[in-house]
């Protein structure tokens, strides 16, 4: 039984880590809140869906798709409005201080475009359902294939991140953008990679989700608050503690569920969330940064 | 001062506006009667929202919870109290509960606060529905709801109170305090203001009118249901409305709350889907390429060389 519990932990934790990296590698980098990031991965689980009930492929498959789809909106929305503001202190300070309510718009046209085009009937599809015993634990081979890549992909972009050039460069931006732009690091192509990079890493956590639960077009808002409350537990733009943080929420998640009933899961989410926002804005691991 | 001598020249215009709207339930049909209930009521909610956040700069997208609470509150006391009673006790209620979350939340600002707002929203959400199912109830319906009329007259009454509230605010020591948080908070304590304190008032000032809109709304549809009451669409609808009409001007309510009533009488009935797109993009527009909104553009058509139309957005600066 706790066996079987601390799975589950280890497997939302995982999606959660997942879905706050990629909202945390653009707030880090732009300071961009994007609201609508939950809505990108229910985009993914939309081109998951129809890949395997039209087309016939796999959910690895529609990872690629998913991903290629979403950087390729997320450069688009770079390249095609961002960069422009970002270029005068006037306009970028004005796109920074109401990104949330913009994205909020981008949610709420993401959402609707998806309820016209399909409907908001709940969609689902079977993948690798297949139980299998590993020593206490049953799992199915869906969330095996969950956990492993969610697990993979945030060590990627740790290890980037750790030891690539373009890594520090990264680092360089979401520490202190003026200055990386000072020593020689191309910030204009660092932001633009790295919101693409975001948008991927949402569509695919989409389409994991999408093997595992019915998806729906208003799925992406339990997904986005859950990624922000990560987020804010480890600290905005704190990439390692924003993964630590993932687990700790699955894990209080998980375990808070099975000590009280399911009907309880959104006062335990919010609850923390709110909590954390008041008591310690910076973060449990991070220490206290200026936002205007 | 030239705000002044915009509200003296709006004045005759505005009386003549109020005297129509409060005829129209002596002569309009029940579909005009509920428009009119709509754009009453989202002028209210609009205008007691810019209180706060236009006023300070503290962007709320969390204003459901007060509608939610008064909504609430007003359930609970209907069988104790009556009715006209338990309206005002559920705006009470929601000042009640501003005054009690006020300090801590006000400390939080920028982003976090604007998320920190909607978390709460949805936390209260939250809690109401989960000791509605506790206590069994799913739905509670409402017997002997006032008419449509005494609904929109007292709707109006709500508006009104709340452009009169807008209005001496912006006159008054508060105001000019709050206007102070909105441009340097840490000036503005440095200077004696009493930053803490204002702002507090100002969250409660804001919250009283929506709790108020909840209950009526509540009587309007005769049944509370905690999801409907709470609904974040609510929240999110007072933002586009405020920031597509224009955060500094005194007009700004107006023109965002008549522009998405009119969209949604267009819209909503046949596509509703169709209709939040339409919300989400204007709301994208409005920020990118309008930060002054439409009475930013109506002042530029109509007073083009005129220096008054800057002061709203720069006097301050």
């Amino acid at each position: 039984m706790a066996a079987q519990l601390f799975f589950a932990a280890l497997c939302s934790g995982a999606l959660y880590a997942l879905v706050a990296l990629g909202l945390n590698l653009v707030y880090g980098t732009l300071r961009l809140l994007n609201i609508a990031h939950g809505d990108l991965a229910m985009i993914g689980a939309y081109v998951a869906f129809v890949a395997f009930s039209t087309f016939g492929l796999a959910p690895p498959v529609s990872m690629v798709l998913a991903a290629g789809l979403c950087a390729a909106m997320g450069w688009a929305l770079y390249a095609g409005i961002f960069r422009r503001l970002f270029a005068t202190p006037e306009t970028a300070q004005r796109l920074e201080a109401n990104s949330l309510i913009l994205f909020y718009g981008v949610s709420v046209i993401l959402q609707n475009v998806m309820a016209l085009g399909f409907t908001s009937t709940a969609r689902g599809y079977s993948y690798m359902g297949e139980v299998w015993r590993i020593g206490p634990v049953m799992a199915s081979g869906n969330r095996l294939l969950m956990l492993g890549t969610a697990l993979a992909i945030c060590l990627g972009v740790l290890l980037v991140l750790r030891f690539h050039a373009f890594g520090w460069s990264l680092r360089a931006v979401i520490e202190r953008r003026e200055a990386a732009g000072i020593v020689g690091v191309n910030v204009d192509r660092v932001q633009g990679i790295t919101i693409a990079l975001g948008f991927a890493i949402a569509g695919v956590a989409g389409v994991l989700v999408s093997m595992t639960e019915q998806i729906t077009p208003f799925m992406g808002f339990p997904l986005t608050i859950a990624a922000f409350v990560v987020i804010v537990l480890g600290g905005l733009g704190n990439i390692f503690a924003g993964i630590v943080a993932g687990f700790v929420l699955g894990f209080v998640e998980t375990f808070g569920i099975a000590l009280t009933s399911a009907t309880y899961r959104s006062i335990l989410i919010y609850g923390l969330f709110v909590t954390v926002l008041l008591l310690r804005p910076q973060g449990l691991f991070g220490k206290a940064i200026q936002v205007r | 001062m030239a705000q002044m001598k915009r509200y003296s020249y709006d004045l005759p215009l505005a009386g003549l506006v109020l005297l129509f709207a409060l005829s129209l339930p002596l002569w309009a049909g029940d579909y005009m009667l509920g428009v009119g209930f709509t754009l009453a009521m989202w002028l209210a909610m609009v205008q007691s929202w810019s209180l706060l956040s236009a006023t300070t700069g503290y962007i709320s997208l969390g204003h459901a919870v007060f509608c939610g609470i008064g909504a609430y509150a007003m359930v609970l006391a209907l069988p104790v109290m009556g009715i006209a009673i338990s309206l005002i006790f559920g705006g009470a209620m929601a000042g009640l509960a501003a005054l009690l979350i006020g300090l801590p939340v006000m400390r939080v600002r920028g982003p976090y606060f604007v998320i920190l707002t909607f978390g709460l929203a949805e936390l209260a959400k939250a809690i109401v529905m989960q000791a509605e199912t506790s206590m069994g109830q799913f739905s509670r319906l409402i017997f002997n709801a006032p008419s449509l009329a005494v609904l929109y007259w007292v709707m109006l009454a709500l508006a009104v109170i709340a452009v009169a509230a807008a209005w001496l605010l912006s006159r008054s020591r508060l105001g000019a305090g709050l206007v102070a948080v909105r441009e340097n908070e840490e000036a503005a304590e440095a200077v004696g203001v009493p930053v803490a304190r204002l702002k507090t008032i100002a969250l409660v000032l804001s919250a009283v009118i929506p709790g108020m809109i909840g209950g009526l709304l509540t009587l309007r549809s005769s049944y509370f249901d905690a999801a409907q009451a709470f609904d974040p669409v609510l929240s999110f609808t007072t933002v586009t409305m405020a920031i597509v009409g224009g955060l500094r001007s005194p007009r700004g309510p107006f023109l965002g709350a008549i522009a998405f009533v009119l969209l949604s009488e267009v819209l909503w009935l046949r596509l509703p889907q169709l209709y939040m797109i339409a919300l989400g993009a204007l709301l994208i527009a409005f920020i990118l390429f309008a930060p002054r909104g439409l009475a930013g553009m109506v002042s530029r058509l109509f007073a083009s060389g005129d220096k008054s139309g800057k002061v709203a957005g720069h006097g301050t600066a």
